[in-house]
């Protein structure tokens, strides 16, 4: 096919901080998926439509989700170190997946997380009094976008809270765009490490907490070892922290920028839960997840993407796909969402989604009840997107009441 | 409708517990899916049927009999 020479290079710079490449809709409108180039010269493809990318995610027989195969695309080189190097059950293919996986599934089950709403609400109260009695202005994002995630973490593994910098730097270290592979490594050993530690004195003085209990439940049983514990306790406090951290940012920016949508969530905070929605829809925070290689040539959509080929199946793509969402680049809180991908799809899709929920509903509710003067202290064009990053959102977000 | 659920496959994403608890339920000890009502009727049955569309490993099939 002529397109090898003319495939773009990728990822693509965004034209408005709300919308994904203007490069997704044009290929959408042609195909489900268009060959692009990457970092390294290898062809790959990125997947726009939203029922070829869901249909991709549940077809493991054709498609790997192995971080280790030597194909799997990234967008870094640094992410090529830490994808080969990736030993928890993110970077798996069945049946090791769901093997590992499922012994996590009981810690993250529906009830469970309802049962931490109450803990995230006196967090939320305790940061947003922190905030009111600082005075404004003040940094929304470092006051409560960074913390708040954090500190949930914290109380679900019991971990001591002043160590959160330390473990935000480490997820920052993979999520970022500029990184060398020597950094992002280094932190995603010291990530393990930490969490190595944290079971050890786990174990020795067992407290209330998800470590303490996968310790008795699993480790003292056998079923897993104490490495293989840090690895995808490393893994949950990565993609725990950033990921709510950009929702918090934008989704505050989304209800600052609308006096009509803030006066409606207002005054109906049973609006919150679908706005949550829309906002998960429409901001779609992880920009280059999930991947896949193919295990053989497969055609789809006009076009065959051969074995070893890599897929790129983009969220923000989908989640606008306006086969699936009618006028998919407005915010709607009263459209039917429910088909969003913003967690994934396929074995993959988000162990700690009803958390991430909860965890934002939560917090959008506290600051519309508590801050009902919450406005922008900038304009617009003072706020930094993160356009250097992997998972988009929001570096700053000053605000004033 | 009757529903028939891959217990072996499910990935406890908790999609079918959030959109149709009535329904479905994640069991105590492993947190995968537990059928709570395998013939649910009226509003049930069309929350069981986007439990099915949502659930991430497809595991929920609903056969509707004539
Ligand atoms: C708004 C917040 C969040 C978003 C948008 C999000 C998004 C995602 C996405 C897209 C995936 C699939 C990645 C892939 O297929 O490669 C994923 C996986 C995962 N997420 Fe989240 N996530 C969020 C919050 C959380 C939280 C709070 C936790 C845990 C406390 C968490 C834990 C996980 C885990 C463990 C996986 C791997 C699942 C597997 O491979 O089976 N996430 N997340
Ligand atoms: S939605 Fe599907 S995968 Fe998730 S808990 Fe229910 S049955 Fe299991």
């Amino acid at each position: 096919m002529s397109a090898v020479a003319a495939a773009p290079r990728y990822p693509f710079a965004r034209e408005s901080p709300f919308d994904p490449p203007p490069q997704f809709a044009r290929e959408r409108a042609r195909a489900p998926l268009f060959p692009v180039t990457l970092w390294n010269g290898a062809r790959a493809w990125v997947v726009t439509r939203h029922a070829e990318a869901r249909a991709i995610l549940l077809d493991d027989a054709r498609f790997s989700g192995r971080m280790a195969h030597p194909d799997f695309p990234t967008v870094t080189e640094a992410r090529v170190t830490v994808d080969r190097n990736e030993r928890a059950f993110v970077g798996m293919d069945n049946p090791e997946h769901d093997r590992y996986r499922r012994l996590f599934t009981r810690e993250f089950s529906v009830r469970r997380m309802q049962a931490l709403i109450p803990g995230m609400q006196a967090l939320a109260d305790d940061l947003i009094d922190d905030m009111i009695a600082a005075g404004p202005p003040a940094d929304l994002v470092a006051r409560l976008a960074v913390r708040y995630p954090s500190l949930v973490m914290s109380q679900l593994f019991g971990s001591p809270y002043e160590d959160h910098t330390f473990i935000i730097g480490c997820a920052v270290a993979r999520h970022g765009l500029t990184q060398t592979p020597g950094e992002a490594e280094t932190k995603a050993r010291e990530l393990a490490a930490y969490v190595r530690r944290l079971i050890d004195a786990k174990e020795r003085a067992p407290g209330d907490d998800m470590v303490s209990r996968v310790i008795a439940e699993h480790v003292l049983t056998g079923r897993l070892s104490r490495d293989e514990f840090a690895e995808i306790g490393a893994m949950i406090l990565r993609a725990g922290h950033d990921t709510t951290t950009n929702m918090i940012g934008m989704g505050a920016l989304l209800i600052l920028r609308d006096d009509a949508l803030r006066a409606r969530l207002a005054a109906d905070p049973a609006q919150i839960e679908p706005a949550v929605e829309e906002f998960l829809r429409y901001v779609s925070p992880v920009q280059f997840s999930p991947r896949r290689v193919a295990l053989e040539d497969v055609a789809i959509g006009g076009v065959t993407v051969k074995k070893g080929e890599g897929l790129f199946l983009s969220l923000p793509a989908a989640n606008r796909d306006p086969r699936v969402f009618a006028d998919p680049d407005t915010v709607d809180i009263g459209r039917d969402n429910s088909m969003h991908m913003t967690f994934g799809y396929g074995i993959h899709q988000c162990l700690g989604q009803m958390l991430a929920r909860y965890e934002l509903q939560v917090m959008f509710a506290t600051l519309l009840r508590r801050l009902p003067g919450l406005r922008l202290a900038v304009p617009l064009e003072a706020i930094r997107f993160k356009n250097d990053m992997q998972i988009y959102g929001v570096h700053n977000l000053p605000v004033a009441w | 409708m009757r529903i028939r659920i891959e217990r072996e496959r499910c990935v406890g994403a908790g999609q079918c517990v959030r959109v149709a608890p009535a329904v479905f339920d994640q069991a105590d000890d492993d947190g995968l899916v537990r059928l709570i009502e395998a013939a649910p009727q009226g509003p049930e049955a069309e929350r069981a049927r986007k439990a099915a569309q949502l659930c991430p490993a497809q595991v929920i099939h609903i056969e509707d009999q004539g």
